[in-house]
């Protein structure tokens, strides 16, 4: 009888349990003006708020802020246009910059927008401990109401890269601890609601100035990118980022929407020969193998960046060669022809690598070509791209060790050691200048295999302090192959760029994201405001 | 009967180690986290590209140069004064940020400790009276099974079956997507406790229905019981008499203790139900060395357990005549 009862009072609460809660969970928003956008883990949620002076929108990641806007934008086309600035100009030394704003802009709170609130915005975003890096600023005054002076520590052409992704907040109502709760912007929409750990519901701003956009509400999830397929395929969310495991996928009622980014990833190869020095006592300095550059330039021509794509990407991939080939300062002439297997093993050849004991392995003088890649296992997309490589680089006779490492270790080994990098940024500064120019040993990530060569830092050099933006973009390109030099494949090789990852979305049918511009795939609602839902019945 | 004596310095003796269990906590996870090979800088960083100088303002801003005991000695006068100090990521008091994530998961928490407490009693105690029947079997292939899985995969399992194929559920979030938080209904913010809860209740009920069959299975065959029988009683009433509160100690002391448990699979759950709790924070300030944010959260979950084995302590009193009648000899 007792054993009857129990029984009976389990299913009981089971039945009433499921059947409770069976009619609740489909019931969501239809309204099709309601848009609601997984963020890719690259837009993470601020956890510091929508406070562009913590970030948000500039500093790593470079995105659409939503609540603010910024002095320039980028149009479809992927050129740097007034936003907020009617037009700007460079002194000649290219140390102060005059930028001009609109005066018919007002804050979301009904106050006005003027030149003191940028001078406020950069003065405060200066002195913000955060990733967003603006040492480089001396001060910024506000000339008058509609004139801002930027003077700057040293001349710098790629300035226009910070003024293009710096969120302007209000001078007047700005306040360091409640901003990011409660933030206030020129921007298309304002922050309606947070729950933190889940979801930004954001509204449409009625004082914005530009064409009012579709969409009324926009919610913005930051869900674990494990996830992001069971959300998907639950037909709740509008907009879901593809991870690398679900690019054979598809899903019922959406459109798969690939995006090119100039995510570039790739490998750095030690540049210099290892004499035994120790940086910090710790890092070990240089490797006899990769400092060879015969070694260099036959990976870069042997490998085939070609299948890479197709094998480790599904093809959602195009091949890179110097790191920013999608860029207005790529150098097309710095790259190589690649796929070559016995173009490669001439290289070597040439170089005096040969196999003398017969392990399929060349040597040279006693040395084997063989190096650890270092790789962060945590992305499959970079561990498959490890594999792959180093299955390649066997094909020509060189050994790849592969060693799956967390960021600290991979740190620690990167002056000795390859390591799988990627770099997406589109300012020269970032993907070029810290990446290539000669620094000292710092222990630091950037330029991580001490490459160095005089004449392709002059080039740097001098894009960096040009006030002429095109000249600054010849430049740059100019310093991937100098005398036969430069950080292209075809110069110095100092890298194996591999790959240039697409971003993928999933796009509810029916969702129009209208003309994006090329290569800033990471930052889907770049141009939110032309988005529009063809269907209302979604 | 109840002395105010004894009861005074029951308290009194608690609170003392209580006070040197949360120094000795606190000095303790400084120095771990001190010795944690993560470099705060680079982990903000995440590998942006920054200037030399500008990694310099951040290497200040993360006290990566300070000598650990200076940090350790400014920590400990701001705790004295009340004040746990800021938390580095999110650029908020570190109470806020604990109170705020900490409340959506006590309901989380609160409601699967209970369930998995009462269900589990209950599986144990029908398992243990009818030993080796079906039900017994039943019991205790469960419990095995849900022993060795890990809470994540339960949960990934529970996700797939309920909210994606079923579609009874939520697939996660604390909330409906697009509504606001306030705007919420009771019945919509329930329905989204529920997967997680199960998970937790689930993942939390074998070790505690096992235990409670053993124990009454070692009570069944005492004898005690033997003389009960031989008196005539037999069934629910010789369980209910002579079993129960046998039982029901060990049975209360280990649910209590597993509130360490309960805070360590809350945050696999969360983190599997993108639900919004002090887990997935934990996890953050852990990984991203915000010091003054992980040592809140410690001791807060000190406090918590802490909590536990008291309220366990008060509770024999209540139950066990024994200790009713004695002194607390804790």
């Amino acid at each position: 009888m007792d054993k009857k009862i129990i029984i009976g009072a389990i299913v009981v609460v089971l039945v009433v349990i499921i059947g409770a809660f069976a009619f609740m969970g489909g019931s969501h928003d239809s309204d099709p003006t309601h848009l609601t956008v997984a963020a890719h883990s690259n837009i993470k949620e601020p956890e510091a708020g929508f406070n562009p002076l913590t970030g948000w929108g500039c500093g790593h990641q470079n995105y659409n802020p939503l609540v603010q806007s910024c002095l320039f934008k980028t149009d479809k086309n992927g050129s740097i246009v007034p936003d907020l600035a009617t037009g700007y100009s460079v002194s000649g030394d290219g140390k102060t910059w005059t930028v001009n704003v609109r005066d018919d802009v007002k804050f979301s709170d009904n106050s006005t927008f003027d030149a003191e609130d940028v001078a406020f915005t950069f003065n405060t975003a200066k002195q913000t401990e955060s990733e967003l890096d603006l040492t480089n600023i001396a001060n910024v005054t506000a000339v008058n109401n509609t004139c801002v002076k930027f003077n700057l520590v040293e001349a710098r052409s790629t300035f226009i890269y910070d003024l293009r992704y710096l969120g302007i907040v209000p001078s007047d109502s700005y306040d360091n601890s409640t901003y990011g709760e409660n933030p206030i912007g020129t921007g298309p929409y304002v922050l309606d609601h947070w729950d933190k750990g889940q979801q930004a519901i954001f509204k449409i701003n009625d004082n914005y100035y530009g064409d009012k956009p579709y969409f009324t509400q926009i919610t913005l999830l930051f869900p674990e990118e494990a996830t992001w397929l069971e959300l998907a395929k639950s037909g709740e969310i509008d907009v879901v980022p593809v991870a690398t495991s679900a690019l054979n996928q598809t899903v019922d009622g959406y459109q798969f929407i690939e995006k090119s980014a100039g995510r570039a990833q790739g490998v750095s190869l030690p540049y210099l020969n290892d004499t035994g020095i120790m940086y910090n006592g710790t890092m070990k300095v240089g490797n006899n193998v990769t400092a060879d550059k015969s070694i260099r330039e036959a990976l870069n021509v042997g490998i085939n960046r070609q299948t890479m794509c197709d094998e480790i990407f599904a093809g959602h991939a195009s091949p890179e060669f110097t790191g920013v080939d999608t860029r207005t300062y790529a150098n097309p002439d710095a790259k190589v022809a690649d796929g070559d297997v016995s173009k490669a093993k001439q290289i070597l050849k040439d170089g005096g690598w040969t196999d003398t004991d017969g392990d399929g392995i060349v040597e040279k003088n006693g040395l084997k070509a063989s190096f650890d890649l270092y790789y962060p296992p945590d992305y499959l997309d970079r561990q498959s791209m490890s594999t792959v490589f180093a299955e390649q680089a066997k094909e020509l006779g060189i050994e790849v060790k592969l060693v799956g490492a967390d960021w600290d270790t991979i740190y620690k080994n990167l002056y000795s050691s390859a390591a799988l990098m990627q770099q997406t940024s589109p300012d020269p500064y970032k993907s070029i200048y810290q990446q290539y120019h000669s620094k000292e040993m710092d222990g630091f990530y950037m330029n991580p295999n001490l490459y160095n060569n005089s004449a392709s830092d002059r080039l740097m050099d001098e894009a960096m302090h040009t006030s002429d933006l095109n000249q600054a973009d010849s430049l740059w390109s100019q310093s991937a192959l100098v005398n036969g030099g430069g950080w292209g494949p075809a110069g110095d090789a100092p890298w194996v760029w591999i790959a240039n990852y697409d971003y993928n979305y999933f796009i509810k049918d029916g969702i129009d994201i209208g003309k994006q511009p090329d290569g800033l795939g990471n930052d889907v609602l770049i141009n939110i405001c032309d988005w529009s839902r063809t269907n209302s019945t979604a | 009967m109840l002395n105010k004596n004894q009861l005074l310095k029951f308290f009194g003796y608690k609170l003392i180690r209580f006070l040197i269990l949360m120094i000795a906590v606190s000095i303790f996870s400084f120095v771990l986290l001190d010795l944690s090979p993560i470099d705060p800088v680079n982990a903000y960083l995440k590998q942006a590209a920054v200037s030399e100088a500008q990694r310099q303002i951040l290497q200040e801003y993360f006290g990566t140069n300070v000598p650990l005991t200076t940090k350790i000695f400014h920590w400990l006068i701001d705790l004295f004064q009340g004040n746990l100090g800021t938390s580095l990521i999110y650029r908020a008091p570190v109470v806020d940020i604990i109170l705020e994530k900490a409340s959506a998961s006590i309901v989380l928490m609160a409601i699967s400790w209970l369930l998995s407490g009462i269900i589990g009693f209950l599986l144990g105690v029908v398992a243990g009276k009818n030993k080796g029947s079906w039900i017994d079997k039943a019991v205790k292939v469960y419990c095995y099974a849900i022993q060795s899985a890990p809470s994540f995969w339960v949960g990934m399992l529970i996700l797939m079956v309920f909210a994606v194929y079923l579609g009874w559920f939520p697939i996660g979030f604390g909330v409906p997507i697009g509504v606001r938080s306030t705007d919420v209904t009771f019945a919509e913010w329930a329905t989204r406790l529920v997967l997680p809860t199960l998970t937790l209740s689930l993942v939390g009920l074998a070790p505690i229905a096992m235990y409670t069959r053993n124990e009454l299975i070692q009570v069944l065959s005492s004898d005690f019981v033997l003389f009960a029988k031989s008196r005539g009683e037999k069934g629910w009433n010789l369980v209910k008499n002579h079993g129960i509160r046998n039982i029901l100690l060990p049975a209360i002391t280990l649910q209590f203790l597993s509130f360490s448990e309960l805070f360590g699979g809350a945050v696999l759950v969360e983190q599997v139900f993108s639900y919004p709790g002090i887990g997935q924070t934990a996890v953050a300030a852990g990984l991203q060395n915000d010091v003054p944010l992980f040592l809140g959260i410690v001791l807060f979950s000190a406090i918590f357990v802490f909590v536990g084995n008291l309220l366990a302590d008060l509770s024999y009193y209540l139950i066990d005549p024994r200790i009713k009648e004695k002194e607390f000899n804790d």
